[in-house]
């Protein structure tokens, strides 16, 4: 009789240790993905020393920020195992329909405002799309990808929207705690550029996001109906409505990432986010996000997200050309599941 | 006698046809409280399609469903949960990437006062409850994929009798059991019999139909081909009809001789 509790002791000691192993294998995932963001840090710096300044580094949380809010909401998506392909498309409309209400004489607010319904009515129709009409979800959104992006072409007369005003720039060029010096010659001098407003949004909606995904029931149910959507429906899950809530997000996140960019340019670019949804996808699967479902957190696409804005900055300054950038970002996206993948093949 | 209690559920002439193939045909059911019903059948004779209607899982092509007395109409699992039919599916139903207090409390979970999920309250009633079920149960914080098809299912069962059940439905509960948690269930279904729970049991194991169920029901090619008391019956009578879809030529009541 204790002979058969030591042995449940023993049984129970042995699966206690496989799952903190099994929790540390996913800490050394995200730590690898760190390792490697400090080492591109290091290997930048070491190339260009200007690269580490404070200047640089807030520029690089301002091109971060676009293919981070874009992969915040792509995150969602492919954690209930859709994939929304028609994120650059929908930036492009929101971001114009901002542009024009603004240039038709409406408040900026008004106009941003109007850019992220748009954007979240994108996503809407998306996610009906996918849990209505069955269609799967790399059509449907493939289909939004053209549909959105005719849409800016065609109301712009694809030509960009200028001439919006200071107040319009003011999201994507200002700054938090901005320190200006006047010189004695009468020329301001930046001390301190500050905290650009892009790099807050960031933060907070990525805050946002992850709280929602760990401590809310939507949350939880994310994860459910991409890790299995037939135990998540007879479990009593509203599937289809949590469907719904993933493409309306990624639609509102691409709104929201539209603006911040055009208000950047001060211009309306209907052009503009052409192929952002790779960028967004790369961005969450190296963050560990599996296109399978049911896998994925905000803080891995969040270093996923710089990583790639590290890479094409430090190879800009480095005076590596767009066509090598792409390269050396495929390579990337590829090395980076690969090693995913070699870590689940030991675990299992 | 049973009989003069009025039934739990009663499921009258379902019928269920996925485009040509008729999975369920015209199938009558009762169920008492404290009776265990056996369900049995050759692979695909539609035991699980037909538990699946009364579950809410699946919408019969005809027939009607009453609970209690009052006729239902089931468009969701949830509808049936409301009113007290839980189910262990034999496809285990649990979404692989959540640990089991997740899908022990998937669709209905403890939340604190701010709206949060307390994953924390959660953690300890699934403990509690799986460790009645399976005292070796401790790995709770590991995703169920990486769990044996025993604790994966030992996580359904604990699902379905963690709430408040008043109907249990039970697809082939043990089909991944080593025998003694098979022992664990079979007490189980025992002490909830007693406390008046009805329950299905789908089961090819003739042994545990025989010491488990008061009443079987054998099906054959989606029809049902006998409904007995189990002392009428011995275990070649319900092979025969499971194989043949027909009691041997010379049948009599065997309790009645
Ligand atoms: N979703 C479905 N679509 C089409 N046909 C189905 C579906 N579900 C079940 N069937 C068919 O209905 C029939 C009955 O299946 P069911 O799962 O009810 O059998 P079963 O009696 O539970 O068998 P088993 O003992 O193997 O579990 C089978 O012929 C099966 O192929
Ligand atoms: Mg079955």
């Amino acid at each position: 009789m204790t002979e058969i509790r030591n042995e449940a002791r023993g049984n129970a000691f042995f699966l206690d240790l496989s799952a903190a192993l099994r929790q540390r294998g996913d800490l050394l995932q995200r730590l690898s993905a760190v390792a490697t963001l400090i080492a591109l840090v290091i290997a930048f710096s070491m190339v260009n020393g200007t690269f580490l300044s404070t200047n640089n580094a807030m520029t690089i949380l301002l091109q971060t920020a676009a293919i981070g809010l874009l992969g915040i909401g792509m995150t969602v998506v492919i954690i209930t195992g859709g994939i929304d392909l028609s994120v650059g498309s929908v930036l492009a409309l929101a971001g114009v329909t901002a542009g024009l209400l603004v240039k038709a004489g409406l408040p900026v607010s008004i106009g941003f405002a109007g850019g992220l319904i748009v954007g979240t009515l994108c996503g809407l129709v998306n996610g009906l799309v996918v849990t209505k009409l069955k269609i799967a979800p790399f059509i449907a959104t493939l289909g939004m990808m053209l549909i959105a992006r005719g849409i800016a072409l065609q109301i712009t007369g694809a030509s960009p929207v200028s001439g919006l005003g200071d107040e319009f720039g003011r999201l994507g060029n200002g700054a938090l705690f901005r320190i200006i010096a006047m010189q004695p010659n009468g020329f301001p001098r930046v001390v301190f550029a500050g905290i650009p407003y892009p790099a807050i949004l960031l933060i907070v909606v990525a805050v946002a996001i992850a709280y929602l995904l760990h401590r809310r029931t939507t949350g939880r149910h994310v994860y459910a109906v991409g890790s299995n959507e037939e135990a998540a429906r007879l479990s009593g899950v509203a599937v289809d409505r949590t469907k719904l809530f993933a493409y309306a997000l990624s639609g509102f996140m691409a709104g929201l990432a539209g603006i911040v960019l055009m208000s950047r340019l001060v211009t309306a670019q209907p052009s503009e986010g052409v192929m952002s949804e790779l960028d967004a996808i790369a961005a969450a699967v190296i963050g560990g996000a599996s296109l399978m479902g049911g896998v994925g957190t905000i803080s891995g696409t969040m270093i996923g997200a710089f990583i790639i804005g590290i890479l094409r900055n430090g190879l800009n300054m480095g005076g590596v050309s767009a066509f090598i950038q792409q390269i050396v970002i495929g390579f990337v996206v590829i090395g980076a599941v690969w090693v995913d993948q070699l870590r689940h093949r030991k675990g299992s | 006698m049973t009989e003069t209690r009025s039934p739990l559920v009663e499921m009258r002439d379902i019928s269920k046809h996925f485009g040509g193939i008729q999975a369920v045909r015209d199938v009558s059911l009762d169920l008492y409280p404290g009776e265990v019903v056996g369900i049995l059948g050759h692979n695909g004779a539609g035991k699980s399609c037909l538990m699946r209607v009364l579950s809410g899982a699946m919408a019969p092509s005809a027939g009607e469903i009453f609970v209690d007395g009052a006729k239902v109409a089931f468009t969701n699992p949830l509808d049936a949960r409301h009113c007290g039919i839980e189910t262990i599916y034999q496809t285990l139903a649990l979404a692989d990437h959540l640990d089991a207090p997740a899908n022990l409390f998937l669709g209905r979970e403890l939340k604190t006062r701010f709206g949060n999920l307390d994953d924390r309250r959660m953690a300890a009633e699934a403990k509690t409850v799986l460790k009645r079920l399976n005292p070796n149960f401790t790995n709770h914080t590991a995703p169920v994929a990486s769990m044996s098809g025993g604790q994966r299912q030992v996580i359904a069962i604990a699902r379905a009798i963690y709430f408040d059940v008043k109907i249990l439905i039970m697809d082939e509960p043990t089909a991944a059991l080593g025998p003694s948690e098979t022992e664990m269930v079979a007490e189980l279904i025992t002490k909830l019999r007693a406390e008046g729970i009805g329950i299905f049991l789908v089961c090819h194991d003739m042994h545990d139909v025989f010491r488990l169920c008061d009443r079987v029901v054998v099906m054959n090619n989606g029809r049902k081909v006998g409904q007995h008391r189990i002392e009428e019956v011995t275990k070649d009578d319900v092979l025969s009809l499971i194989i043949r879809g027909e009691l041997p030529a010379d049948w009599t009541a065997r309790n009645a001789a």
